[in-house]
């Protein structure tokens, strides 16, 4: 039956989102983008994390028995991720964890692959990291054409390549790298490694300077003759039939695309809230040209959150979902440049300065648009399903 | 909790609603819109049907499904034929307006007045009319009606409704759109105000659901330029393939696709909000305005896909862009809408914070 609310479960948890967005992430945000540089992995922020729960894994430990708390639904996934993105989505990406892999370990690591290495975040001894290594310098939304290989090499895979644009990576304890056996032969030649800190080979690693989003570094790195035991290749060969290499990479995005949406979601509604502020503060509100930007801003970010939410249910019910993710990813990460940039209209040359929160959303919101897939690779997915545009 | 599945009735009423769109409605809509009006054989499959009472409400013998009900059939019919839609529709949005204004007794005034909906009711929003009150007499004026004779005529103001079931008086006008349920210049002389329903809060929540009335059967004809564009761009062939397959139409249609799903989901979200007797004014408006943002695009999107034939009357998609843009220019069109909402909007610290009241 058709029903829009939110649970009070739901509810609380989105308070206590807000409470720690408030204390912890929009200061550390700001200071951040002051700074011009990532948080410190040393910083007290993640030992803080840490206490606060955070920074674990969703993993049940090698029994199966360990409490992991609440199973959370896409939709509720959703809601938190807009709500921490309205205070800093750069924080919230930095934060310690096993991030955007975890989700491949455990729906496609062997129970050795996920003792070894999401087991370790069970510890909570120290914050601890780990990154998916998929973007190359020659291959970003167009994932099936990285050329980073892999070479059988005895009962090991010797891999060499370049990778960047990853988040977390020169502090993450291993690094899932996405590679091929042969760059010919496309996604069915894809395999995924997991890569530990340490290893020879794995170097070269430089945080890139950007635009936005600077609380979390973005990471280039080499691998140059890297060797991995054949253990560390996720899932184990049975699991690379076909076409399923690829797959590991696209189960991600598919997961991931609306998470970036509510992201958006978020950034655009902290916009908003900027906004009436600053015109409240002002005395602008009884113009016309200030309550249509508030309207226009408010608009879009309503419709985002629903086409979001609708991939999100779609993948709840179990149902396909890659043009509700897709549509979502679409309109979220351009609706969100979109309020910012009405918001900027609005503070007028305040914007200027260089100083001011909608500002620096302006810079941050920029990459959702990028990140997993651009608009227009997202258009693509779209017109192939709807249209048949070919590939 | 979230949840977008219409449960096992309203799936039942769309699907009939869909199929009596595609076989009643499709395939005689020029003949309607040239007749100025739906052929008897229609309506008389319609009474069959029993959709016409979907949320009114059950004391007064309907079906009491609400809002949300009413706004999925709208759009299920006006997917087929708007002007089919409305003149099937014998109340539109009067009724409930003025069950928000008066409750149900208001609305049994309207039910009487129509002869049980036999006859037709019209909906008009006061920043649509030049009107003069004087005492209990009304003067009014309106431009354009989707209709020719109406036995009931309901004006909503800021301050509420009134009920008017004498001295209309229409002069057919050609009409640019909605031609199957007629068109005229709707005029009263000091005619007698029959009832008179002061509620201010009513008159908003009237608004509200006459904007989602409004706005679901907009999507209607949206989703029908969408889908009819679509397909002909996957059939029609030029520099040696389905020009879909050009890029540049891709994305346009991919952008019409996605710009007509989000419009569908913030009107229904908002004609939940009715049903849960949650503030819906400013969701209610907000909807409104999207859908008219939209449907300035994409209809003349899906003629401009058609190329030349778009231009010609003999594909739907002209029809489809001109009775969207008349449709769009009810309940005060475009700016009333952005006005509403946005005086709402910057009465609040974060009016999209989530979990207000239990809601998104």
């Amino acid at each position: 039956m058709i029903d829009y609310r939110v649970s009070p479960e739901t509810q609380a948890r989105l308070a206590e989102a807000a409470e720690i967005g408030r204390k912890e992430l929009r200061p550390a945000g700001l200071e951040a983008d002051g700074r011009g540089a990532p948080i410190p992995p040393d910083d007290a922020f993640f030992e803080r994390c840490l206490a606060r729960g955070e920074g674990g894994t969703v993993w049940a430990g090698p029994d199966g028995k360990r409490a992991t708390g609440p199973r959370r639904s896409v939709v509720e996934r959703l809601l938190l991720s807009e709500e921490l993105a309205y205070w800093d989505r750069g924080v919230i990406i930095a934060m310690p964890g096993p991030g955007l892999p975890e989700n491949n370990v455990l729906s496609m690591g062997t129970d050795e692959q996920k003792e070894r290495f999401l087991g370790p975040f069970l510890a909570r001894d120290r914050p601890r990291w780990a990154c998916f290594g998929m973007t190359e310098p020659g291959a970003g939304s167009d994932a099936a054409a990285i050329r980073t290989t892999a070479r059988k090499d005895g009962d090991g895979w010797i891999l060499n390549g370049a990778k960047c644009f990853i988040g977390g990576a020169s502090r993450s304890d291993w690094i899932l790298v996405q590679a091929t056996l042969d760059p010919t032969k496309g996604r069915g030649a894809q395999r995924a490694f997991f890569v530990e800190a340490g290893t020879p080979g794995l170097g070269g690693f430089k945080i890139e300077k950007k635009m936005g989003l600077k609380a979390y570094e973005s990471t280039s790195f080499t691998l140059d003759d890297c060797r991995v035991p054949a253990e560390n290749l996720l899932g184990g060969e049975a699991r690379y039939e076909s076409s399923a290499g690829f797959k590991t990479a696209m189960r991600t995005f598919n997961a991931g695309r609306p998470q970036i949406a509510a992201n958006a979601v978020g950034m655009a509604r902290a916009a908003l809230d900027e906004s009436i502020r600053f015109a409240r503060e002002n005395d602008l509100l009884g113009r016309d040209r200030v309550r249509d930007r508030i309207e226009a801003i408010s608009r879009k970010v309503r419709k985002a959150r629903l086409v979001c939410l609708k991939a999100g249910w779609l993948a709840d019910e179990e149902r396909p979902n890659i043009i509700e993710a897709s549509m979502s990813k679409a309109l979220a990460a351009q609706m969100a440049q979109e309020a910012t940039t009405l918001g900027l209209e609005l503070v007028g040359l305040v914007g200027a300065r260089g100083d001011h929160l909608i500002e620096k959303l302006y810079r941050d919101v920029k990459a959702m648009d990028i990140v997993e897939g651009t608009g227009q690779v997202q258009r693509m997915i779209i017109a192939r399903t709807l249209v048949g545009l070919p590939r | 909790m979230f949840d977008l599945e219409p449960d096992d009735e309203l799936a039942l009423v769309l699907e009939t609603a869909r199929r009596l769109a595609r076989d009643e409605l499709v395939p005689p809509m020029r003949t309607h819109e040239a007749e100025r009006s739906i052929s008897k054989a229609l309506s008389a499959s319609w009474d069959e049907v029993g959709l016409s009472t979907l949320d009114v409400p059950i004391e007064l013998d309907g079906a009491g499904m609400g809002c949300l009900a009413r706004v999925h059939l709208n759009e299920a019919l006006a997917e087929g034929d708007v002007g089919a839609a409305i003149a099937l529709d014998p109340y539109g949005p009067a009724l409930v307006a003025l069950l928000e204004t008066g409750g149900t007794d208001a609305a049994r005034t309207l039910v009487e007045a129509t002869d049980g909906g036999t006859r037709r009711a019209l909906y008009v929003d006061a920043r649509d009319a030049v009107v003069r009150e004087d005492g209990n007499r009304l003067t009014l004026d309106v431009a354009w009606v989707a209709a020719e004779d109406a036995a009931a005529l309901v004006l909503v103001d800021d301050a509420g409704a009134r009920l008017v079931a004498e001295g209309l008086s229409f002069d057919p006008v050609r009409g640019a759109g909605l031609r199957a349920a007629g068109g005229a210049r709707l005029r009263l002389e000091g005619a007698p105000i029959a009832h008179r329903f002061e509620n201010p809060d009513g008159a908003a929540r009237a608004r509200a659901r006459a904007r989602l009335h409004t706005a679901s059967l907009l999507l209607g004809i949206l989703s029908a330029t969408c889908s009819f564009s679509a397909d002909y761009a996957q059939e029609r062939q030029a520099f040696g393939r389905p020009i879909a397959h050009h890029q540049a139409l891709a994305f346009l249609i991919t952008d019409m696709r996605i710009a007509l799903d989000a419009a569908r989901l913030v009107v229904h979200e908002a004609a939940w909000r009715v049903d849960q007797g949650l503030p819906c004014e400013t969701e209610a408006a907000s909807a409104w305005a999207e859908c008219i943002e939209i449907a300035r695009t994409l209809g003349p999107n899906g003629v401009q896909i058609l190329g030349g034939h778009g231009f010609m009357a003999d594909y739907p998609v002209e029809k489809h862009m001109r009775e969207a843009r008349a449709l769009s220019l009810l309940h005060g069109g475009f700016d009333a809408a952005i006005e509403d909402a946005g005086r709402a909007l910057v009465a609040t610290a974060s009016p999209l914070a989530l979990g207000q009241e239990g809601a998104l």
